[in-house]
């Protein structure tokens, strides 16, 4: 009796191992499967582990972050010196610029009101902060602290004083995360301003150029033509600046961007007017 | 098998995974090398807590972390999680012949198998998701690994001991 009993546990608990052995194959299979494609299920895992285990992640690290940061400071505290006179150079470069930007600015309102124009496509939706970044080794990603709840949804354009840095995904109610020019995975469709060359850029391998993926008309820009968003994918407001040709190759061409992407603390979410 | 899931030791090393896996999810730019550190301890951690403390849960553990690892790092489900599982599931299956090693014998494979699973991982990454193989990036993790590879072997021996 005690032997048959034995014999029905050992099998059971085989059983349930089994089973448990079986089901998470089966969760991992489908995990993976789906993991490309934009189903619900698979978002609302992204959306709950940016919302929830993030925050523990960070707090968890906050002291190495302070550290990071007066690392940052006693840098920058080093080098005050030479920025101090650095500084004082571009502000008298810049007084004269803004001399001629208030000129420019006038004249363009008056041509404006003569072609009875409406341009600055651009609404911006939320200014947000940098909270962490996710760029360590494969994608290209910075989490920032505008969700939903800021009206900001996914797939709109991100950018900061410089230019384009990329564009929302995985959006939760309090946070997103932003997909950056330089992942491999983003697609960017282009044009140059000199002569209108349409091209879609993705990110290069090296994880600072961008690289042109397609070009219509096979004609090819000249180095250092400036590259602005075309807007012919809408998900990107046209005319913002994305960067300068670098290198023109046989069959397409590299773009270096305006963004420093090592260096940003504060972004803007924007989107069509 | 539950006082083996509540030691004093296994409740150690998952909060040591569970500190390095955040220190690895949050990238710092100035301090890239506590990345890498982490990064590599954590997988030192995972494996040679399968070795010494396998639990059945550890299956799990192993796909909680290779699904988020996936999630904050690469964005898609696919690298980590496969590694992870395929190494729990061939150790799980082969437990009987490889406990049978010497310990000398089990920290060598311990190394291998930590720099096997950062090279299928790149390698599952660049397949399915068109990430490039970044070969700077994939020497430092060697380097890191050969590097803290018996100092973490010292703290390991010295947390089994308590």
């Amino acid at each position: 009796m005690a032997l048959s009993f034995k014999v029905k546990a050992i099998s059971r608990s085989r059983f349930i191992r089994n089973a448990f052995l079986t089901s998470i194959f089966i969760l991992s299979f489908l995990l993976v499967f789906f993991s490309k494609s934009d189903y619900f299920v698979f978002n609302k895992i992204k959306s709950i582990s940016n919302s929830y285990l993030h925050p523990i992640t960070s707090f968890l690290v906050s002291p190495v972050k302070v550290i990071s940061q007066l690392q940052t400071q006693f840098y920058d505290f080093r080098n005050l010196q030479a920025e101090n006179n650095i500084l004082k150079e571009e502000v008298m470069r810049l007084k004269k610029w803004q001399a001629l930007a208030i000129h420019n600015n006038s004249e363009n309102k008056v041509l404006k009101k003569l072609l009875n124009s409406t341009d600055n496509n651009l609404t911006l939706v939320k200014t947000t902060s940098l909270t962490s970044r996710n760029d360590f080794m494969y994608s290209k990603m910075i989490n920032i602290n505008a969700g939903l709840k800021d009206a900001v949804i996914n797939d709109m354009a991100v950018v900061n004083y410089r230019g384009l840095v990329g564009r929302t995904v995985d959006v939760s109610v309090a946070s997103s995360r932003v997909l950056l020019l330089t992942d491999p995975n983003s697609s960017i469709a282009v044009k140059t301003v000199s002569n209108d060359n349409y091209s879609l850029l993705q990110g290069g391998d090296d994880g600072i150029h961008l690289v042109s993926a397609f070009n219509k008309d096979e004609k090819m820009p000249k180095v250092g033509d400036l590259v602005v968003t075309s807007g012919s994918a809408q998900i990107f407001p046209s005319n913002i600046l994305v960067g300068k040709i670098v290198e023109v190759r046989n069959d397409n061409f590299v773009v270096l961007p305006f963004v420093d992407f090592k260096n940003i603390d504060y972004v803007q979410v924007v989107e069509n007017k | 098998m539950v006082s083996k899931l509540l030691s004093s030791q296994t409740i150690i090393y998952h909060l040591i995974l569970f500190f390095s896996f955040s220190l690895s999810v949050n990238y710092f730019i100035n301090l890239e090398f506590i990345n890498f550190l982490s990064y590599v301890f954590f997988h030192l951690t995972l494996i040679y807590l399968v070795f010494y403390f396998f639990h059945f849960s550890l299956i799990f553990i192993s796909f909680l972390y290779g699904v988020f690892f996936d999630i904050f790092l690469i964005d898609f489900i696919s690298p980590h999680l496969i590694s992870f599982l395929v190494f729990v599931f061939l150790f799980y299956y082969t437990k009987k012949f490889l406990l049978n090693f010497s310990s000398s014998t089990i920290s060598y494979i311990i190394i291998g198998i930590t720099l096997l699973m950062f090279v299928s991982e790149t390698l599952i990454a660049n397949i399915f998701f068109n990430y490039p193989i970044n070969y700077q990036n994939l020497s430092w993790l060697c380097f890191t690994s050969l590097i803290i590879f018996f100092p973490s072997l010292f703290v390991f021996s010295k947390i089994d001991k308590l």
